[in-house]
């Protein structure tokens, strides 16, 4: 199967689903803007959406209401952006800054997530550190091991995946402090969080392995206070309780998406997007770009080709 | 061994070009007749692409990328179904390689990000994503990717690839102006390359004979030999771009001696030659190696403004061009054109041959010359002659020109004006007293072209003869 990869990304907001590809940005049949050449990132907040161009180190904002639009230049290579309230920080990896405005924070090398949680910003750089920022300075960083494939927060936990080591490794950001360590899968490239995290459950993690054509779901950490809090122990050793459950798929997918109790999946290589549950899983559509698809509030969006379709999840 | 490794992309293309790539080509193709593995596939349709480019034969090369892409894509989407993760993020780093040669920026950066996400640790893709983003001319991107790949070799044992990527990174900050750290680099990596560290490299490269050099290099011998020269040449252009001639001549002679007939070292050896006699030897070196190299065909025409070359001996192809280009360079496009054609029914593909065969052509418009015709006038009728409109020719028919003409020989039967050869019908006899040796003032028509001796020449009706003034 031939996958076009022209870029094409997909972004769901309060508004409805924004789609960047071919200069444009466009919410539904409501506005439609001058985008970028080449969308290689978008991120939404209830107001914004923000689309980046990493090939021509462009970045451009909208108004969610209005269509209204903001166009700058970045540092090189913007990789990633983050809305911390209504303030927009772009991730230049090349340029190994965070750029906000006219501001620019350098980083660790290899800068390559950025996650925002709580007015503080958390920038995981692949050369092996994690770096927290608070008004425009860092003002706390981790040594941890590098070459993660992705990073998530949830709570005052952040998670990083790693696809040689078979392994998923915590951070409590509260003390800025490794905390745990998980086996999960083969190669576990990415993660999202399925559930839990309540006062009786610590967080239940999908983690997307496309050596093991399934997606794992392993118990996430607990910090020490919790685990007694619920009796137990178990975040610290190794696979969660769920970590025999796995859902399996035709393919290898190598990312997950979580939405309340939507679950899709997809496979870079072969372009198919997957709707899963913890027992089956069915395509919802094949030959989609990398990013042209989002979970909505109701089923799953993707570009296909010529217009945005949706389909609604059980 | 090592499997494949991507040394160069350094210099331009155009400029690492030489005939003897006939014998890269008829090794590439032995080599993907003699094995069907991927990377032997791989490294064989990428090296054969860039040799075709060099040759500025783009279809050809376009039709090798294409090939190196689906063998690529084909790999990736195997690796992925044996859920072999490194297998498929090293294929899917050379699809995006691929793809940067086609010149399919947007899909190249998505490749290369998609292999980031499985081999962020390992130098070699970060080298394949430096090397893409430099052939897209986005040397910045280059420069980070590079110092990735350096960060991580210089934590491994290998010295050899961490000298491969201090080359990457260099190229890259070349290619950004940031010539001081690239010197800096480059200096470091000759020295290492030369040192006792490679001696083993050494032994084994000189007696395998092995001289090839390829930008996706198969082998630690290839990739020795290949960084090596394309080590030396990097930092010999940066010593001549800052004026230290004589560190740059010594450099590009190291380059000579590990392969005479390199013709970027032999081009810029005539650029820096100190005598004409010493900057003609290299320049026929230098069309021997490559003829069709554009640079060195470019560089060879800014020469011929301001020298005349000595007779050039057009039995070899390298010969012919030049002949060619010295035929252009003195206006005589009839003549060039000729000679053009006759090497483009040898090498119908080549576009360097096309290009300069368009540039012969000249300007579409030909106007007839004044009644006192300059040089240029002359040799552009003589270049275009039968371009002429059919009331151009009547105009030409009815008119007559005077020049100062110089004869040849001891019969009033031809000579040149300005340079411009031309000749009579047959020999004439003037009423009056000449002295044949001195120029004289003709008075003529003009009814075609001819040859005279070698070259073309007028085809003159005398009118009048007259003691120049």
């Amino acid at each position: 199967m031939k996958l076009a990869l022209l870029f094409t990304l997909l972004t769901s907001t309060p508004e409805g689903v924004v789609v960047a590809h071919d200069n444009q940005l466009r919410l539904g049949n409501r506005w439609t803007a001058d985008g970028v050449e080449h969308p290689t990132a978008i991120v939404s907040s209830d107001r914004q959406v923000a689309v980046l161009d990493a090939l021509n180190n462009e970045a451009v904002v909208a108004d969610l209401a209005t269509g209204r639009t903001t166009r700058f230049d970045t540092a090189e290579t913007p990789v990633a952006a983050a809305f911390a309230g209504s303030e927009l920080y772009v991730l230049a990896r090349d340029a190994r800054v965070l750029q906000h405005g006219a501001t620019r924070i350098p980083l660790a090398a290899d800068p390559a997530f950025l996650r925002a949680v709580n007015g503080k910003l958390y920038v995981y750089s692949r050369a092996g550190t994690l770096q927290e920022i608070e008004r425009d300075r860092v003002t706390r960083q981790l040594t941890v091991p590098p070459f993660a494939s992705d990073f998530e927060i949830s709570g005052s936990t952040g998670y990083l995946v790693y696809p040689r080591d078979a392994r998923v490794r915590t951070v409590d950001l509260g003390a800025m402090k490794a905390s745990a360590e998980l086996a999960v899968g083969a190669v576990p490239v990415d993660l999202d969080f399925a559930g839990g995290g309540t006062a009786l459950t610590a967080r239940i993690l999908a983690v997307a392995d496309p050596s093991a054509k399934r997606v794992w779901l392993a118990e996430g950490t607990q910090s020490l206070a919790e685990a007694i809090g619920r009796g137990f122990l178990r975040g610290v050793l190794g696979l969660g309780l769920f970590g025999n459950r796995a859902s399996q798929f035709p393919t290898g997918v190598d990312r997950v998406h979580v939405r309340g109790k939507h679950w899709i999946a997809y496979d870079s290589a072969s372009g198919t997007l997957y709707y899963f549950t913890r027992r089956s899983s069915s395509v919802v559509a094949r030959g989609i770009a990398p990013g042209a698809y989002a979970l909505t509030a109701t089923g799953v969006a993707w570009w296909n080709g010529t217009s945005v379709a949706e389909k609604p999840l059980q | 061994m090592r499997l494949l490794v991507v040394v160069l992309l350094a210099l331009p293309l155009a400029a690492q070009s030489r005939l003897a790539s006939d014998f890269e080509i008829a090794q590439m193709e032995k080599q993907l007749a003699r094995s069907k593995e991927f990377e032997a596939q791989l490294s064989g349709r990428l090296n054969l692409g860039d040799v075709r480019a060099a040759r500025n034969e783009r279809s050809l090369a376009r039709a090798e990328y294409l090939k190196a892409y689906d063998l690529a894509q084909r790999e990736r989407l195997d690796a992925r179904r044996d859920s072999s993760l490194t297998r498929y993020a090293n294929a899917t780093s050379y699809a995006a390689l691929a793809q940067a040669k086609l010149g399919r920026e947007a899909d190249a950066f998505s490749l290369l990000e998609e292999a980031a996400r499985y081999a962020s640790d390992d130098a070699e893709a970060w080298n394949l994503y430096a090397s893409a983003m430099r052939i897209l001319g986005y040397p910045r991107k280059a420069i980070a990717a590079a110092r990735n790949s350096v960060a991580i070799a210089a934590t491994k044992t290998d010295k050899l690839d961490l000298a491969v990527y201090q080359h990457a990174l260099a190229t890259a900050l070349i290619e950004a102006g940031e010539a001081r750290e690239a010197e800096t680099l480059l200096v470091t990596v000759t020295a290492s390359l030369r040192s006792k560290e490679f001696e083993a490299l050494q032994r084994e490269a000189a007696r395998a004979e092995s001289f090839e050099v390829y930008n996706s290099a198969r082998g630690d011998v290839a990739a020795y030999v290949s960084l090596l020269n394309r080590a030396q040449l990097r930092l010999a252009s940066l010593y001549e771009r800052r004026g230290d001639i004589e560190r740059a001549r010594a450099e590009y002679e190291r380059v000579l001696a590990g392969r005479t007939d390199d013709v970027v070292a032999l081009n810029a050896l005539a650029r820096l030659a100190r005598t004409d006699g010493e900057r003609e030897r290299y320049y026929a070196e230098a069309f021997e190696a490559n003829p069709f190299s554009m640079a060195l065909v470019r560089e060879y025409q800014k020469q011929l403004r301001d020298r005349t070359p000595p007779p050039i001996d057009d039995a070899t192809t390298g010969g012919a061009v030049r002949k060619a280009l010295a035929q252009l360079a003195r206006g005589e496009s009839r003549a060039a054109r000729a000679s053009l054609d006759a090497l483009l029914a040898k090498f119908p593909e080549n576009e360097t041959l096309r290009t300069l065969r368009r540039e012969a052509e000249g300007a579409s418009v030909i106007a007839l010359p004044s009644a006192t015709p300059s040089a240029a006038e002359l040799r552009a009728l003589l270049g275009n002659f039968e371009r002429l409109t059919p009331e151009q020719r009547v105009a030409l028919d009815q008119a007559t020109y005077t020049s100062v003409v110089q004869f040849e020989g001891s019969a009033f039967e031809s000579g040149t004006i300005d340079g411009v050869p031309f000749r009579f019908g047959e020999a004439t006899i003037f009423s009056g007293t000449f002295d044949i040796t001195r120029p004289l003032r003709l008075t003529y028509r003009i009814l075609g072209v001819t040859r005279s001796g070698d070259r073309d020449a007028l085809l003159l009706e005398p009118v009048r003869l007259e003691a120049a003034p």
